[in-house]
């Protein structure tokens, strides 16, 4: 009988999405199918990975694992694949995931198979090379259990509408296996929706002449409401804005309805990162500049009359 | 000598083992380098005094060989010595002269590394150094002094033929006492010399030994070619190999390059990254390789030909990811090292292996990779987008398939085509040829990036796929004759293209302007304005030679010109090369900025470049200082002066 494993991966206690695929694709490849989940609120996710097809839940809601990087993880699932000898163990291609599954090839010396998109076979991982341009089937060889990282969203996760046994398993570490301890977790404070996701965005270049012209564009984005600020890699570069800002082609690539482009040229390195948006606002004081040629509305003028004058009129037709 | 080849062996046995790379074509070409560059000492001569100071202890070091000789036969018998060379006087005055300035060299080096300490050498071994300076100067004073010992006790046969040992030989009475110390030294000076010897194969100072043949197998192509590593999937997997990932990946060589550095530092001091703060310093780069091959070798020998013996990945080993990709492949370092250490090619060889095998490569470069691969441009924009430049232009004749070959063909170019700044060139270099009578025949949708980037890059399988694609148009339609006005599409199309079977008679626009010029097809119009001063594309100079043509255009333009501090073939990159382009910029300074700098310290007005890339970066940093001085391609200004109306 093969039996095939799923690290089930807990974000502040709740279930990822990811053990639901990886359930569906180990249920293709082996009789049967257990996950593994560790750390607070893991027991209460056996109902969801019973109902996604684990057959078998180990759980242990300790707070341990949340307080510490993949140590006492990699440690407890090294332990109980040595007493269950599973063939397979898949992971989520996860930053959590890559982390444990490293720690427990180490402990395991069993093969480690990253970046995998399926695993057609119980000894076969499917991936990409070159950039994505080949699809190979990776034979997977060595000492059970294979440990395969699937990347997220490879597969649809279908659910079986199962119930799972729950084995609690100890959550008793050594001390030198608990490795890096999580000290804090620090989340980037952004303001307003992620540039990828916004609907509009206002965006600002070399022609804002300096870091201060920015909250100009922070106060027409919050008149607008949900809008988020990008910029272009000039004002990028002049240490105006952080990177996390910047649109074009070694920046975010977006595709909002609106896209208001304050004080930039529109060289092709920037044109390329929102040339997808529906419709393109530009603002420039050079009649000549090229953003002008592909604008829906162009308003060759001072941003900084124009923005002003912009986000009063929003504000006094919103009534705000 | 027994120790020295127990030293020697660990070394040889990893060359020998090393993969091949079938440099010896062209004997003649090699030959003649080895004459120019190792017994003509050229490289050297870049700096003036290190350049005397090595060539005066090198060619000592040849003049003094047969004296090893001398003095093995002396420590047997103070009578014996060499036949004929041990009698001639101009032999003795030679051995004599050379020991001396060899004496005086040293000095000269100590002062260069103690007093003057030029930044070069920062991170170099200065202990190790210092220890084999002064066994040069105990080798060649054991001589001078030996031979003086010798005119004392009337040994020599011509005391006068040797002024300083002659003028030393006051120093010895001549007598019992004398015997001893000539004894002494002869037997001081012979260890001194076989230890040195035995000290050099674990030393940095083996490029004694290993210079010679590195300048004999280094590349005899432009610098620009990079060597093909075919990928055919479908051979057998064991064939299948992806750049260097370990240290039994690099060729012959590149590990004679690793043991042929004496961390002098030229490479360093004119590598653009190293000046604006990057880790990337080729020599550190070479030295870090070069101690985890000598870390490896017992590894390195067991693990061929088939071997399964672990050894760690050169990357991040050895050098650092960000290392690798700092690197703009401006050949200056390769072009400046006087042992034609090939760093830029070990690089794109490091980048093969972490872009095709795994993936790993700053991830802002990701989107020019794609670019390349859907869209056949680095920005991925639509193929038929690649005439628009060309409105208004009736004039420019977009070959079909079947249309009769053309006389010459307008390489556009990626950037020619779709960058609004290099569109200008574009336009300048069409309306030019059309007023010089040349008919403008291009290729348009059916121009493919010629994947350069993608190659710098190090995706060899791209660029392979590309090469192939564009060498299959290209001699569809009857090419023969290509001008392009990008140097990095002029580079790939003339140099690299006919490892995939495009073999194209490949000018640069400025050739082609220059040409039409001298034939007084475009007549010199007005000058321009103020001064211009003229920035060399690393792919158009320093790696294929091309310095004059776009000065003739310039001069053609009527421009008054001043030149950068570094130019031609020591000109400082843009930033751009190496698919930089693409990248995000790290370090204290960007390269760009540095370089514009520079130019705009010139007093000019006007900084012409003939490359789109050079035109962007340099642009964005004129754009970034405020400055009011120009860029502008050299055909712009050409056809500004030449032609009757504005360039639009």
């Amino acid at each position: 009988m093969t039996t095939a494993w799923v690290y089930a991966e807990l974000a502040g206690g709740v279930l990822d999405g990811s053990a639901a695929e990886l359930l569906t694709t180990a249920r293709t490849l082996a009789d049967e199918v257990a996950a593994i989940a560790l750390g607070p609120g893991a027991t209460a996710t056996a109902a969801d990975l019973g109902a996604a097809g684990a057959a078998t839940v180990y759980a242990s809601d300790d707070e341990v694992f949340a307080s510490h990087s993949g140590g006492p993880q990699a440690f407890v699932l090294g332990g109980l694949i040595e007493e269950h000898r599973p063939s397979i163990v898949l992971f989520p291609g996860s930053y959590e995931g890559r982390d444990v599954a490293g720690r427990v090839q180490a402990r395991t010396g069993s093969t480690l198979m990253a970046n995998a998109i399926a695993v057609p076979a119980i000894d076969r991982a499917r991936t990409e090379i070159f950039g994505g341009m080949t699809v190979v089937d990776v034979q997977l060889q060595g000492p059970e259990p294979h440990l395969v990282l699937v990347r997220p969203r490879s597969v649809t996760a279908e659910p079986t509408g199962g119930t799972a046994t729950i084995v609690a398993v100890p959550a008793e570490i050594p001390e030198a296996d608990l490795g890096a301890r999580l000290v804090e977790r620090h989340e980037e404070a952004a303001t307003g929706p992620k540039l990828e996701e916004a609907r509009v965005i206002v965006s600002g270049g070399r022609g804002l002449g300096g870091p201060d012209a920015f909250a100009m564009l922070d106060a027409l984005a919050s008149a607008i409401g949900g809008a988020a600020v990008g910029a272009s890699r000039a004002a990028v570069d002049a240490g105006w804005v952080p990177y996390s800002y910047q649109i074009g082609q070694t920046g975010k690539t977006v595709k909002p309805d609106v896209y208001i482009a304050a004080g930039i040229s529109g060289a092709l390195q920037h044109v390329v990162g929102m040339k997808g948006a529906k419709r393109i606002v530009a603002i420039n004081k050079d009649p000549e500049a090229p953003i002008l040629k592909m604008a829906d509305l162009g308003v060759v003028g001072d941003v900084f009359e124009v923005i002003p004058a912009l986000t009063e009129e929003i504000r006094r037709r919103s009534g705000s | 000598m027994v120790l020295f080849v127990r030293r020697a062996r660990p070394r040889l046995d990893v060359l020998r083992t090393a993969r091949p790379d079938g440099r010896t074509d062209e004997p003649g070409v090699r030959a003649r380098r080895e004459v120019v560059q190792v017994l003509g000492q050229r490289k050297l001569f870049q700096k003036a005094v290190p350049g005397v100071m090595h060539a005066t202890i090198f060619w000592g070091f040849l003049i003094l060989l047969p004296t090893i000789a001398e003095a093995m036969l002396a420590v047997i018998d103070p009578a014996w010595t060499l036949p004929y060379l041990g009698h001639a006087a101009w032999f003795a005055f030679l051995q004599d002269a050379f020991a001396a300035l060899v004496a005086i060299a040293v000095g000269v080096a100590f002062w260069i590394r103690k007093v003057q300490r030029p930044d070069r050498f920062r991170g170099s071994h200065m202990r190790e150094a210092d220890l084999i300076l002064l066994t040069i100067l105990g080798i060649v004073t054991s001589l001078l002094l030996w031979n003086a010992s010798r005119i004392a006790l009337g040994y020599a046969d011509h005391p006068s033929a040797a002024p300083v040992a002659n003028a030393l030989s006051g120093l010895f009475s001549g007598g019992r006492g004398t015997e001893v110390a000539e004894r002494i030294l002869v037997w001081t000076h012979l260890l001194l010399v076989l230890g040195f010897l035995t000290y050099l194969p674990r030393s940095k100072h083996l490029h004694i030994l290993t210079a010679a043949p590195n300048v004999y197998l280094a590349k005899n192509a432009p610098s620009g070619y990079l060597t093909p590593l075919r990928i055919d999937l479908d051979a057998a997997d064991a064939d299948v190999r992806f750049g260097a990932a370990v240290a039994t990946d690099l060729t012959r060589k590149q590990v004679l390059d690793l043991y042929s550095c004496t961390e002098c530092g030229r490479c360093q001091e004119v590598c653009p990254a190293w000046a604006t703060g990057k880790p990337l310093s080729p020599k550190l780069l070479i030295m870090g390789l070069r101690d985890q091959v000598v870390a490896e070798t017992s590894a390195i020998v067991a693990a061929t030909p088939s071997g399964t013996v672990e050894l760690q990945p050169l990357v991040p080993n050895a050098v650092t990811d960000e290392v690798v990709w700092d690197c703009v492949t401006c050949g200056a370092c390769v072009r400046e090292c006087p042992v034609d250490i090939e760093h830029v090619d070990t690089i794109v060889d490091l980048r093969r292996n972490l872009v095709m095998a795994e993936s790993r490569f700053p991830p802002e470069a990701g989107a020019m990779l794609r670019g390349v691969e859907t869209a056949e441009d680095p920005w991925g924009q639509p193929a038929s987008a690649r005439t628009d430049w060309a409105r208004g232009l009736d004039d420019v004749h977009v070959l079909e398939p079947g249309d009769p070959p053309p006389e010459v063909l307008f390489w556009v170019g990626c950037a020619g085509a779709f960058d609004e700044r290099a569109q200008a060139t574009t336009r300048s270099i069409a309306r030019l040829l059309i007023a010089a009578g040349v008919e403008v025949a291009i290729l348009g949708p059916r121009e493919r990036c010629t994947g350069d980037p993608a190659r710098r890059m190090g995706h060899e399988y791209l660029f392979q796929i590309l090469a192939e694609q564009n060498v299959e148009t290209l001699n569809g339609a009857g090419v023969t004759k290509i001008v392009a006005s990008c140097a990095h599409c002029f580079n790939t199309l003339a140099n690299e293209y006919p490892d995939y079977g495009g073999d194209y008679e490949v000018v640069h626009h400025t050739e082609l302007l220059s040409t039409l010029i001298r034939e007084g097809r475009l007549a010199p119009g007005a000058g321009a304005d103020g001064t211009v001063t003229y920035h060399d594309a690393c792919y158009l100079g320093r790696h294929n030679g091309r310095f004059d043509a776009p000065r003739e255009v310039l001069h053609g333009a009527g421009a008054a010109t001043v030149e950068m501090p570094r130019n031609r073939e020591r000109s400082f990159c843009c930033g751009a090369g190496g698919a930089r382009m693409w990248m995000e910029e790290g370090g204290d300074a960007r390269i760009n900025e540095t370089r514009f700098a520079e130019a705009a310290a010139t007093g000019a007005d006007t900084v012409a470049v003939a490359c789109p890339y050079c035109f962007v970066m340099l642009d964005d940093a004129a754009k970034a200082s405020g400055s009011s001085v120009r860029v502008a391609d050299v055909a712009t200004l050409l056809a500004a002066s030449v032609l009757p109306e504005p360039a639009t």
